[in-house]
């Protein structure tokens, strides 16, 4: 429902035919999407189904062989210009949060700000603090990623992606290494981010955040993308026989 | 069945962990304690062995006070080489030479950290490498040297490569300026003149500028975003001053240096120096470049060619040498430098008639020239200075004159000492890399930064971490190998204590002032590296 009420802008990640090869393991079959600016977009799927590859060669932590990824108007070839120029405006956040052990949260969202986007150092840590009030813990700035809390980590890690303003985010299951108590912090941090319009692509296992944000479902399996549909229609009524049987692999356990 | 309790209890008091503890505490020390007072004994009984004499004062009585007084008599032995110019000669007393020696071990110390760091830097990325040739060329040094016993190494560089290269004459026939030999490597050198300290202290301008510089624009960087170009305004910065300061002290230097010119030879300053070698020789002065060549063809007959070209005495390593020879280079013409021990033979030299000219301090020769009044006619030429001489080896007479040297002792000691234990650093490096995680890697490109920035900022960092304290170990591992050098001979601290031992009888003086000496050296490059270590350990929960 959400779907039709958003006012969808200009194409900010066009996926044509991405195939990849992981030696002879075909890992990605011909994936293609196209996500609008604005729009929320879940990726389900077992585990192996190339969900996760596919989101991290949108960044080129993975390289695709085959096929195009054009990230806001620019293309991921090997010209390493190009790829700076996409990682810029990329946000990514991990599984694992990948937060600098050596340096405090503070400097954590300040690094690239200050070394990639060149701001002074008063700027970033304006926009660091906004951001880590924002996520809500602007009172541990000063502590390093060691003496916080799982959840509190993840936050860290997303006003880490925020502070370089990027046009897109990825989530890269941002909850599947959190305790069951602090995924709903996180959760409602991602939900703040969808509302205010912000373009993601959203790696997760979380089905109550994908029916309840997401304007579009891709489900993954073996490679290639089985379903696309509504969130609304792909938890009621899937078209798929193998979105049926996962569903009720995930909903029955 | 009372006592039984009392004897289970006393049981399970004895497996308590607590008390096992101070039981296993009170064993150790009477271990420690036993071991300690045997090793004394043993010490205390063969200085008694050893007798009186080992102890024997200056007023002929006997006292564990004059342990050490025999170190003061003169030692009578030579020590080959000595490192930053310091003088030892076998008159000097025990001190004198093991203190040197002492230093030749500092020496190799330092430079064998210093490449080790390098060496085992580059081969630990190189092993990293995602290029098969690099890679694996590094696993092979690795694997090579990390396996084979040091002693085999150093003693393979020493005979099979140092000792089995040419010859000093064939080296010199074969090079121009760096010539490698089985005498070592002779190579060119800069020496600094009088006038360097004038411009040296526009260095130190120069160099304070552009740290000011680069402190106020990255202060601006901070405070203002953008980029400053900081890396190109502070060395522009350091150069200026360097320009400037080197044309002030030359226009300083008037004076500093002077020739003393024998009148016989009609030379009266630099400017007609090509004019009278060109009449010797009965050439034009453009010729002049290539009469060397024709005097190795033969078209000139070699005592001709001796006596014809300019002769110069001069004091060995001079820096007069040095500044004489940079000026003559200049003139392209066939001159000869006789570089003697010291200024005084030099001078006699000169007197005697075998120079056209004379180089040594000024006040040498304005003091020495009023004595030659009777016998020789001569004059005191001013000739110019620059702050810094190049000075290049060239052969004369047996041996290597000017430039720098490096002994194959020396050489084969250091580069042993720093291939193996720069394969162990490469490991360390390799190790310290591998243990941060990927996912730091992938969240700083994630971020956007650049490869380089990757490496400084995240990688690196938590690399030293793990790299730190092993690298602790290498370092003081190749300070204590380096006694080793008595293998090829080269007087380092423990060769020549060895001899001093040897010589004086005094085994356990010396061996005492052996282990105080590398404790020193070690414990200082621990306290060193752990500095550093706490600088960059990681703050956690």
């Amino acid at each position: 429902m959400t779907a039709e009420k958003k006012e969808l802008g200009p194409e900010m990640v066009v996926c044509r035919d991405v195939q990849k090869w992981y030696g002879d393991f075909h890992v990605l079959k011909g994936i293609d999407v196209t996500v609008r600016e604005g729009e929320v977009i879940v990726i389900l799927g077992p585990s192996g189904s190339g969900k996760s590859t596919f989101i991290r060669c949108i960044n080129r932590l993975e390289e695709h062989q085959q096929g195009q990824i054009i990230v806001d108007g620019t293309e991921l070839t090997h010209d390493i210009r190009n790829i700076q120029e996409i990682r810029r405006e990329v946000g990514m956040v991990f599984q694992q949060f990948n937060l600098f052990p050596h340096l405090t949260v503070l400097d954590n969202v300040t690094l690239a700000p200050i070394n990639v986007r060149k701001w002074s150092r008063e700027k970033a840590e304006e926009v660091a603090m906004r951001w880590l009030d924002r996520v809500g813990i602007p009172e541990q700035a000063a502590k390093f990623p060691g003496q916080l809390s799982g959840g509190q980590q993840q936050r860290v890690a997303i006003a880490r992606a925020l502070a370089m303003e990027p046009k897109i985010l990825l989530f890269d299951e941002p909850t599947s290494a959190l305790d069951p108590e602090m995924i709903k912090e996180v959760l409602d941090v991602m939900r703040d981010l969808a509302k205010q319009g912000y373009t993601i692509m959203a790696v997760t296992h979380e089905m109550g955040f994908a029916q309840s944000v997401a304007d579009r479902v891709l489900f993954f399996d073996d490679g290639v993308i089985v379903e696309e549909n509504t969130p609304a229609k792909f938890f009621t009524d899937p078209e798929e026989e193998r979105t049926k049987l996962f569903l009720s692999q995930i909903l029955n356990h | 069945m009372e006592s039984n309790s009392t004897i289970s209890k006393l049981i399970s008091r004895l497996f308590d962990i607590r008390v096992l503890g101070i039981i296993a505490q009170v064993i150790g020390a009477i271990v420690v304690a036993l071991t300690v007072s045997w090793f004394v004994g043993n010490v205390a009984g063969n200085l008694e062995a050893l007798g009186e004499a080992q102890f024997i004062c200056e007023d002929g009585s006997f006292s564990y006070r004059c342990a050490y007084d025999f170190m003061d008599s003169a030692a009578q032995f030579d020590v080959a080489e000595t490192s930053f110019g310091m003088d030892y000669k076998n008159s000097d007393s025990y001190w004198r030479a093991i203190i040197v020696a002492a230093v030749n071990t500092i020496r190799i110390t330092i430079y064998g950290c210093i490449l080790t760091t390098l060496l085992g830097t580059l081969v630990g990325i190189a092993r990293l490498s995602k290029n098969w040739l690099i890679a694996n060329l590094s696993k092979w040094y690795v694997d090579i040297f990390r396996n084979t016993p040091l002693v085999l190494q150093l003693v393979f560089i020493y005979f099979s490569f140092f000792l089995a290269l040419p010859s000093i004459k064939e080296a010199a026939a074969s090079s121009n300026y760096v010539f490698l030999s089985n005498r070592g490597l002779n190579f060119p050198s800069l020496v600094p003149t009088v006038s360097f300290g004038v411009w040296a202290i526009f260095i130190a301008i120069g160099l304070i500028l552009a740290l000011v510089i680069w402190v106020v624009l990255g202060r601006r960087e901070e405070k203002l975003g953008g980029t400053t170009n900081r890396a190109l305004w502070a060395p522009a910065a350091l150069t200026v001053p360097l320009i400037i300061g080197w044309f002030v002290a030359s226009a300083s230097s008037a004076g500093n240096q002077v020739m003393l010119v024998n009148d016989a030879s009609g030379i009266t300053g630099l400017e007609n120096i090509p004019q009278v070698i060109a009449e010797r020789f009965s050439v034009d002065v453009s010729e002049l470049g290539g009469i060397r060549a024709l005097a190795d063809a033969g078209d000139i007959d070699q005592k001709t060619y001796k006596d014809s070209r300019l002769n110069v005495c001069a004091e060995k390593d001079s820096l007069e040498a040095a500044n004489i020879d940079s000026e003559l280079r200049a003139l392209n013409l066939p001159y000869t430098i006789k570089r003697v021990k010291d200024a005084d033979k030099a001078f006699k030299d000169f007197s005697d008639g075998k120079c056209d000219i004379l180089v040594a301090e000024k006040g040498f020769i304005e003091s020495e020239q009023l004595t030659l009044a009777d016998t020789l006619t001569s004059s005191i030429v001013a000739i110019p200075e620059s702050p810094i001489r190049l000075s290049l080896a060239s052969l004369e007479g047996l041996n290597f004159a000017g430039g720098g040297k490096m002994t194959p002792e020396f050489a084969a000691i250091l580069i042993a000492l720093v291939l193996n234990t720069g394969a162990n650093v490469g490991e360390v490096v390799r190790a310290g890399i591998q243990a941060v995680s990927k996912g730091q890697s992938e969240a700083a490109r994630a971020i956007g930064l650049t490869e380089s920035q990757r490496l400084r900022l995240i990688v690196l960092p938590q690399a030293l971490r793990v790299i730190i304290p092993p690298l602790t170990s290498n370092y003081l591992n190749l300070a204590k190998n380096s006694t080793l050098a008595q293998i090829v001979a080269f007087p380092d601290f423990w060769t020549i204590m060895f001899t001093t031992v040897n010589q004086s009888g005094r085994a356990i003086q010396g061996m005492l002032l052996t282990m105080i000496f590398y404790l020193s050296l070690s414990l200082i490059i621990s306290a060193f590296l752990n500095w550093y270590n706490t600088k960059v350990k990681l703050v956690e929960r």
